[in-house]
């Protein structure tokens, strides 16, 4: 009906107006499915990232015999880190998200604290090719606050994951 | 005579000398009860522009606002002129060197359990930093008489003294990590429920707040397997309590991070175990306030 009514107030023929319609009712979808995408990419890149501090950290708390295996890790969290700042260009913040709208309304702020992640973990790889557990630990800790540093201010805080139902 | 005139110089400056050894080590120990107290961050408002222990930092509670104080030694804003009994007091009873009751904010409902040996040893390193002249906030130096009226009145009603005592059956190190948590560490303050009237609901001992102080979630300690963390080692406590890194890997952050930066984390390795000794060995609380876990969120995905 409104595709007509445009067509009559236009005088563009009714076909065309409504198979643009259809052309952006797709984009749309296409759109909200590149959300969507974008949403879980972001996850499962941070899913990464803590799974090789939490590698690391197996391995040094646990006094396990692959301190060999610490340079490995390290190394991917410096390639991750590297990916960051790409995973968070679309701006995404409906949806089942811990990524605080102010990623996008404070860019500037955002890519500093991307940007010390990225330094610490470059740091830690460098470290890491030594093999000695004490400073490893020291410089793994040191990354961790880059974590925190940037997850203070552009994650969402853990009062807000768990008022959050589980369907969102 | 001279000799022995000489004599008794040596011996008077011996005696000092192990006076001084004695302080010494009260105030090591004392900048360690100050590590496993949290650092008293509670009390250093530095996002604010105040330094460290001088006060001033807003508390919000589901009570309202609250403004920690200036507890360093300086004579006009700080705690310079207290007595060793104006200190235990405040500590282990919760009454100001004037006599009026604290808000439980400040947790001496916790430091009631604290040895008198502890709450000296705090004393005297205090005493030994820098006074830092800050003015309390007014509220704390003429709050209105209501609200005197209704800290002295909950105090009254739901405060329990009592130092800490250990439970024979258990193991030292047991003992040694549930004097700190209760005690010392004051872990309960933020952890444990409370109930409409403010004071802790001991029934859920440690079993996590979605009302912790500045409006922060505290998380359940017991090892409830969903909603607490049973599914920690010991291992992974101290390392937490060292690092501020959970096992996931992910970090932590606000308060938690600020006791561990100031506190936790320069606490004995052992005292640390005690404490994972001790938490391992709570009964598991489930809390549904906390029921939200990674494995729904993974299911949210």
């Amino acid at each position: 009906m409104h595709s007509i009514w445009i067509a009559l107030k236009t005088g563009i023929p009714a076909s065309l107006v409504i198979a643009l319609g259809i052309a952006s009712a797709a984009s749309a979808q296409d759109a909200a499915k590149m959300d969507e995408g974008a949403l879980k990419y972001r996850q499962s890149l941070m899913e990464s990232v803590g799974g090789d501090m939490a590698s690391i950290a197996n391995i040094l708390k646990y006094g396990l015999p692959f301190v060999g295996n610490i340079s490995v890790h390290a190394d991917g969290l410096a390639s991750h880190a590297k990916l960051v700042t790409a995973a968070f260009e679309r701006k995404v913040t409906a949806g089942p998200t811990d990524a605080e709208p102010a990623i996008w309304e404070k860019p500037d702020e955002f890519a500093k604290r991307v940007k010390a992640f990225e330094t610490e973990t470059a740091k830690l790889a460098e470290i890491a090719k030594a093999g000695d557990p004490a400073a490893i630990g020291v410089q793994l800790k040191a990354t961790g606050k880059t974590c925190g540093g940037c997850h203070e201010s552009f994650r969402k805080p853990k009062e807000e994951w768990f008022k959050r139902s589980g369907g969102d | 005579m001279r000799a022995l005139c000489s004599a008794a110089v040596a011996i008077a400056a011996l005696l000092a000398t192990a006076a001084a050894r004695a302080d010494d080590a009260q105030i090591v120990r004392g900048r360690a009860v100050l590590e496993a107290a949290g650092g008293c961050t509670c009390h250093s408002d530095m996002k604010g522009g105040g330094g460290p222990l001088s006060g001033g930092r807003a508390m919000k509670t589901p009570f309202g606002v609250f403004y920690s104080t200036n507890i360093t030694p300086d004579p006009e804003t700080g705690i310079g002129r207290w007595s060793d009994a104006d200190f235990v007091r405040a500590m282990r009873e919760g009454l100001a060197p004037d006599g009026h009751a604290y808000f439980p904010v400040f947790p001496y409902t916790s430091f009631t359990g604290m040895s008198d040996d502890d709450v000296l040893a705090l004393k005297a390193y205090l005493f030994t930093l820098p006074p830092v002249q800050r003015e309390n906030h007014p509220l704390n130096v003429m709050s209105p008489f209501q609200w005197r009226i209704a800290a002295a009145t909950w105090r009254w009603m739901f405060f329990e003294p009592g130092r800490f005592v250990p439970d024979a059956a258990q193991t030292p190190a047991w003992n040694r990590g549930a004097y700190l948590v209760s005690a010392v560490a004051h872990c309960g303050e933020c952890h444990t429920p409370r109930t409409l009237t403010g004071a802790l609901d001991r029934s859920r001992w440690l079993a996590g707040s979605k009302d912790g102080p500045e409006g922060e979630l505290a998380p359940n300690l017991t090892p409830d397997k969903d909603t607490g963390i049973g599914l920690w080692t010991k291992t992974d406590m101290v390392w937490f309590l060292q690092n501020g890194q959970l096992p996931n890997g992910d970090d932590t952050e606000g308060l938690m991070a600020e006791v561990i930066e100031h506190g936790y984390e320069h606490m004995p390795e052992a005292d640390l175990q005690a404490i994972a000794e001790y938490l391992a060995s709570l009964p598991p609380v489930r809390n549904d306030d906390l029921a939200r876990d990674d494995r729904e969120r993974d299911q949210a995905q």
